[in-house]
């Protein structure tokens, strides 16, 4: 059976019914933002890998390549964002040969969405979609059952609450480059101090019109692990010796017997070894 | 004839590993035909009829299983090329699906490469440029996870009995 695999499912439905219980539901935890400015657009994201109650990944990246002007976000489970951004990518590749045009945001989040919806969900990734194309500016959410949204600031992840409390409070219309960078910088770092499943760092990325992409790695790292105050290295020469004794090369002769051979091979000592003719 | 876009939402109740599924008993071995095989049965993937496109489910596959969503992605392409069909009858009539079925008919028929040598893996792409809305630059998790990668490919032997309706 190409693609998914589905033998399991009657057995561990089976086994469910005979009183196994079913796995938990795993939470994800992300804060994935996006905002528009006005020659393009600013996507950032936090950098904490969550398994459970465990931190993974203390700094994993969340922004995935599509195409050169286009880039994603992912939120939900990461091996999803991460297969689904990367097959998406390849699709959008393989459609802008064939059309000889440059790739849109729009077919990009079309695609995205109808691979998603005919999935049903069962694909956890939520995506913001965002990128600078022929027609302009575009930045999209993509949910994991196939639903979008077109807005000129979004947020997604656990952390989508806090993130959207900044822009809804400190966006504006109009604005540059660097006060974008920085209001989704900030936007991140909201998440990061207020929600449990982000943390970590903040990356971000630039996508702008008529500019190469930039993507800012590890933009600002708020939670830099301090110097400890003590430590257990100890200092060469902590460990007290009783006594020390050094013997150099020349004086090797005073411990074993020394003898030098004549270099013929008929007065070579022991036994001759067996050659081969 | 309706414009379904995503299939119904029937999925089997119920599944059987022991006959549906069995559609072809082993052959047996080559040197004694009609003696069943041990070793070789279910290690070689079963010949098929046809030379279509091994990723892509038609609409009589049987879902092992009976998630809802297996029943869905089997018979998704199958409900949206008639969706597309059925939209070309509206607009020009029932020619234009016929003809169209026709080619693509006559390019799944044409098209054969063994499967020892590979067959449809790859896809047929004549088939892949043909079909509505065409398939020919599209990647999906069928082309990456194939499946079945450690079963033999069925014998060429085996294959020609099947598509010339010899295997007794």
């Amino acid at each position: 059976m190409p693609g998914f695999d589905f033998s399991n499912y009657n057995r561990n439905a089976a086994l469910h019914a005979k009183g196994v219980p079913l796995p938990k539901a795993t939470s994800t935890g992300t804060t994935i933002v996006g905002c528009i400015y006005d020659n393009g657009v600013v996507i950032a994201a936090d950098t904490r890998a969550t398994s459970g109650p465990i931190v993974a990944d203390k700094n994993c990246e969340k922004l995935h390549y599509i195409a050169p002007k286009i880039w994603c976000a992912g939120a939900g489970t990461a091996a999803d964002t991460e297969f689904t951004t990367a097959l998406i990518s390849s699709n959008v590749e393989l459609h802008s040969l064939s059309t000889g045009r440059d790739p849109r945001v729009i077919t990009c989040m079309t695609m995205l969405k109808q691979h998603l919806f005919r999935y049903q969900g069962h694909i956890g990734a939520y995506l913001v979609v965002a990128g600078v194309d022929p027609t302009g500016v575009g930045l999209y959410t993509v949910h994991a059952h196939g639903s979008t949204d077109k807005l000129p600031y979004v947020t997604m992840g656990s952390g989508s609450l806090a993130a959207m409390s900044v822009f809804e409070s400190m966006w504006q219309p109009d604005m540059d480059k660097e006060g974008a960078v920085k209001l989704c910088a900030e936007a991140i770092k909201a998440g990061i101090f207020n929600d449990l499943g982000s943390g970590s760092n903040v990356d971000v990325c630039v996508i702008e019109n008529d500019k190469p992409t930039q993507l800012l790695r590890n933009y600002e790292k708020p939670n830099e692990r301090g110097q400890k105050e003590r430590n257990y290295r100890f200092p060469r020469g902590t460990t007290a010796w009783l006594n020390q004794k050094i013997i150099s090369k020349d004086d090797l002769k005073k411990f074993v017997t020394v003898e030098t051979l004549a270099g013929d091979d008929n007065i070579a000592a022991g036994e001759k070894m067996d050659v081969d003719a | 004839m309706s414009l379904r876009i995503a299939p119904p939402s029937g999925n089997p109740s119920s599944t059987t590993n022991t006959t549906a599924r069995q559609t072809q008993l082993s052959k047996g071995a080559p040197s004694a035909p009609g003696l069943p095989d041990t070793l070789r049965n279910k290690i070689t993937l079963p010949a098929t009829a046809t030379a279509s496109s091994t990723n892509i489910p038609a609409l009589n596959d049987i879902p092992s299983s009976t998630h809802p969503l297996e029943a869905r992605l089997l018979a998704w392409r199958a409900t949206q090329d008639a969706m597309k069909m059925e939209s070309l009858r509206r607009a020009y009539g029932i020619a234009e699906p016929v003809r169209r079925g026709m080619e693509l008919k006559i390019v799944r028929d044409g098209t054969f490469r063994p499967a020892v040598l590979g067959g449809m893996k790859g896809g047929n792409v004549h088939e892949d440029i043909l079909v509505l809305g065409g398939r020919d630059s599209e990647v999906s998790w069928e082309d990456i996870f194939p499946g079945d990668e450690f079963r033999e490919p069925p014998t060429f032997h085996d294959e020609m009995e099947k598509r010339l309706k010899m295997d007794f």
